[in-house]
C-alpha cells in the first residue's frame, strides 16, 4: 500500500499548500516559452513537457540578483544587504535532472563560505519531482549515472500511475514529509501500478571519458580545436544548464551610490577570462570549450566528488550550432582517443 | 545528379586544385532534422557535406572568424541568397575581401533545394534585384501587421514582455554575420558602458542597441531569431528597421559589394525625417 495523489485532487493540494504559506511553482507555458513559474491552478501547469526550456536554477540563482545597496558619504560608506525573501516554495513537477542540478551545486555555494542567497532559497523550497515516463533524443541522464527516477535533490518523488489517474508519492526527506503532512486528507492509500520509466539510452562511457580528461597529455590535444570549431561562443549552453553557476559581480549606479549585483557569466564568453591588461589566458573558443568540459568532468569532481552535469541535454537541445556535452564525450569515448 | 552530389564534387575539385583552402558547409546533426556547420579541408572529406532543405543557417558568419582570411587564401562557403547579401555587406564594410570567397549558392523553396549559378558575390547581382520585393513569411507578416496596428504604448508593452525573457546569452549577436565587432559595446568594461544585468532595463538597452546597429544591415536570415534560447521574435525588430531604411533611403542591404552603408553615408537629398 502506498500513498496516491490523484490528478483530480491536485488543485486541493495547491490550496492546502497555499494556506500553509507556500508559493507553488511549476513548469508552465507563457509568452512562447516554457519555464518554471508560479501557478494558480493545476490547469496552468505544463506537466506534459519532457523538460521546460529553462531550468529551476532560475529560482535559486537568478540571472541577475541584487546583493547589497551602497552609499558612499563624506566620512563613511553605508551598506545594506539585500537578502532574498523568506517565502516558502513548493516546486511541483520538477524532473530528476533539474532536481539533481541543485544537489550538485550545493557544495559549490557552501564551499568556502555559505552563500546565503542560494541557501536561504534552498532551505525554504520543497522539490516535488515527477519521474520521467518519456524522454527526447537529447536526454542523457543515464550517461552520467543518474536516471529517470533518480532521487538526487528531490524531497518527494512522484511516480506516474500506469492508468494515468495520478501519482504514487514517495517522501525522501524531512522537508518532503512536512509538505506531505499538509495534504494527507487529499491522498489515498492504494495499491496501484506505476507506469514504466522512460527508456534513456546510455550515450557515452563517462568513466572512460573522465580517464581521458584526467590525462594531462590530452590537455593540448588537437581534438579540442576540431570539436569546437563551429562553436560561436554564445552563452546558451551555460545559461540553460541546471548546474552551471558562474557569475560576475557588478556595481550598478553612479560613483556615490548604487547596487552591487551578482550576474550570470559564462566560460563561453571571451570576456570571462580577460585580464585588465588585455591579456586573455583563454583566448580561443577551443580553450573555452575545453574549460567547460574539464570543469564539469574533471575539476568539479576533484573538488566536490561529483560531476557537474545532470544529463538534462539542454546544452545540445538549445545549441544554435548543434554542439553539446553529448557529442564531445561521445567522440572522446567512441574513438578511444 | 542531385544538388548535394553536384556540390560535393565541386567542393572536392576546389580543394584538390588548391583553389580554396577550406569549404564551410553543412553536415548531419544529432537528430534527423538537424544540420550543423562543418569545415572540410580535403577532397577526401567531402562526403561529410549535406545539402537539403534543412540547411537554413547563414554560414557567412564564419567568414569573419579572426584570422581566417588573413593569409590571402580563398575559402568556399555554402550560402543562400541571404548569406550572399551578408558577404556583400561584409565586403562593403571592409571585413572580407570578396575575391577570397567562393560562393556555393543554393536556394530553398519548400522541400526543394536548387543550385544558384555563379561563384562570386558579384555574379548574383540580378538575383539581388529580384529579392528586393520579397517580404516576410505569411505567418511573420501577420505578426508584424498586428504590431503595426498597436498603439505605441501597447507595442512597448509587447516588447517589454518579450525582452523580460532575455538572459543576455548574446547568441543573437554571436550567430549574426553582421555582428563582427571585436569588442561589442556591451563588453566594453573600462568603464562598463552598458549594464551587464539582465533585468528589464538592461535587456531593453541590449536589444535596442543591437537593433540600431543592425538597421540597414540585417539580411533577414533569421539566425538570431532561431538561436535565441528564450524565443524572442527578433526577426520582427530587424524587419521593422529594414523597412524603415528601405522606405526612407531606398536601401536594400547587401545588394552589391560596393553599396555604401546607409547609416554611415550622407546624401544631400536624404529625407530629413527622423529614422524611427
Ligand atoms: S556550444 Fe553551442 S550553445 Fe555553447 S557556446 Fe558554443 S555555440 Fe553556444
Ligand atoms: S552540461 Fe548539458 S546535459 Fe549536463 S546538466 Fe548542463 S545543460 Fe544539462
Ligand atoms: S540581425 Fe539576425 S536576421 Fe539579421 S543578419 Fe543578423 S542574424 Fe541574420
Ligand atoms: S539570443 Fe535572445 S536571450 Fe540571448 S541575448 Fe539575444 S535576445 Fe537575449
Amino acid at each position: 500500500m502506498t500513498r496516491i495523489l490523484l490528478n483530480s485532487r491536485l488543485d486541493d493540494c495547491l490550496s492546502a499548500w497555499r494556506s500553509a504559506g507556500y508559493r507553488v511553482i511549476a513548469p508552465s507555458r507563457s509568452n512562447n516559452l516554457t519555464s518554471f513559474d508560479e501557478v494558480a491552478s493545476a490547469a496552468d501547469m505544463a506537466l506534459d513537457l519532457v523538460l521546460p526550456e529553462r531550468t529551476i536554477k532560475d529560482h535559486f540563482f537568478p540571472q541577475t540578483e541584487p546583493l547589497v545597496r551602497y552609499e558612499i558619504k563624506k566620512q563613511q560608506i553605508d551598506t545594506e544587504e539585500m537578502l532574498p525573501p523568506d517565502d516558502k516554495r513548493v516546486f511541483f513537477g520538477v524532473r530528476p535532472c533539474d532536481a539533481a542540478g541543485l544537489d550538485i551545486d550545493d557544495p559549490l555555494f557552501g564551499w568556502d563560505y555559505k552563500d546565503q542567497y542560494w541557501f536561504k532559497r534552498r532551505e525554504n523550497s520543497v522539490i516535488v519531482t515527477i519521474a520521467c515516463t518519456k524522454a527526447d533524443p537529447f536526454c542523457m541522464c543515464t550517461s552520467v549515472n543518474l536516471g529517470p527516477d533518480n532521487p538526487k535533490g528531490s524531497d518527494i518523488m512522484l511516480h506516474p500511475l500506469k492508468d494515468g489517474r495520478g501519482w504514487q508519492m514517495v517522501t525522501l526527506t524531512d522537508r518532503g514529509k512536512a509538505l506531505l503532512e499538509t495534504v494527507v486528507p487529499m491522498l489515498q492509500e492504494d495499491a496501484a501500478e506505476t507506469a514504466s520509466l522512460a527508456n534513456v539510452p546510455v550515450k557515452f562511457d563517462v568513466e572512460k571519458a573522465m580517464t581521458w580528461l584526467a590525462d594531462p597529455a590530452n590537455f593540448e590535444s588537437h581534438f579540442w580545436k576540431e570539436i569546437s570549431q563551429r562553436c560561436i561562443g554564445c552563452g546558451s549552453c551555460t545559461f540553460l544548464c541546471p548546474t552551471c553557476h558562474c557569475f560576475d559581480i557588478q556595481d550598478e549606479g553612479d560613483t556615490y551610490s548604487g547596487i552591487r549585483r551578482k550576474n550570470w557569466d559564462s566560460c563561453s564568453f571571451a570576456m570571462f577570462t580577460m585580464h585588465t591588461s588585455g591579456h586573455n589566458p583563454r583566448n580561443t573558443q577551443s580553450m573555452r570549450w575545453r574549460q567547460r568540459i574539464m570543469h564539469k568532468f574533471n575539476y568539479y569532481r576533484g573538488k566536490f566528488g561529483v560531476n557537474s552535469c545532470s544529463g538534462c541535454g539542454r546544452c545540445t537541445r538549445q545549441c544554435p550550432v548543434d554542439m553539446g556535452i553529448t557529442e564531445t564525450l561521445q567522440e572522446i569515448t567512441n574513438t578511444a582517443k | 545528379m542531385g544538388i548535394q552530389e553536384q556540390y560535393r564534387n565541386e567542393a572536392a575539385e576546389l580543394l584538390s586544385s588548391g583553389a580554396v583552402k577550406l569549404v564551410i558547409g553543412y553536415g548531419g546533426g544529432s537528430t534527423p532534422d538537424r544540420r550543423r556547420p562543418v569545415f572540410v579541408r580535403s577532397a577526401e572529406e567531402v562526403s561529410r557535406l549535406v545539402l537539403d532543405s534543412y540547411c537554413v543557417a547563414n554560414l557567412s558568419a564564419y567568414l569573419i572568424s579572426e584570422g581566417l582570411l588573413s593569409d590571402g587564401k580563398n575559402v568556399a562557403v555554402f550560402l543562400k541568397p541571404d548569406g550572399i547579401r551578408s558577404v556583400n555587406i561584409l565586403s562593403a564594410e571592409a571585413q572580407v575581401n570578396p575575391d577570397q570567397v567562393v560562393i556555393l549558392g543554393f536556394n530553398i523553396e519548400g522541400e526543394q533545394t536548387t543550385p544558384l549559378p555563379g561563384r562570386k558575390a558579384a555574379d548574383y547581382a540580378p538575383l539581388m534585384e529580384s529579392l528586393r520585393s520579397s517580404g516576410l513569411s505569411p505567418e511573420l507578416q501577420r505578426e508584424a501587421d498586428r504590431l503595426e496596428q498597436m498603439s505605441a504604448v501597447e507595442r512597448f508593452d509587447y516588447w517589454k514582455e518579450q525582452f523580460a525573457k532575455c538572459i543576455k546569452c548574446y547568441a543573437c549577436r554571436q550567430v549574426c554575420p553582421m555582428c563582427y565587432c571585436r569588442r561589442c559595446i556591451v563588453d566594453v568594461n573600462q568603464p562598463q558602458w552598458i549594464n551587464t544585468s539582465s533585468h528589464t532595463l538592461g535587456n531593453f538597452e541590449w536589444n535596442i542597441v543591437r537593433a540600431f546597429h543592425l538597421a540597414g544591415r540585417c539580411v533577414a536570415c533569421g539566425g538570431c531569431d532561431r538561436a535565441c534560447p528564450v524565443n524572442i521574435p527578433l526577426r520582427l525588430i530587424n524587419h521593422r528597421m529594414s523597412k524603415e531604411t528601405l522606405d526612407i533611403f531606398g536601401h536594400f542591404p547587401g545588394e552589391s559589394a560596393d553599396q555604401k552603408p546607409v547609416l554611415a553615408t550622407f546624401r544631400q537629398d536624404d529625407p530629413e525625417t527622423f529614422i524611427l
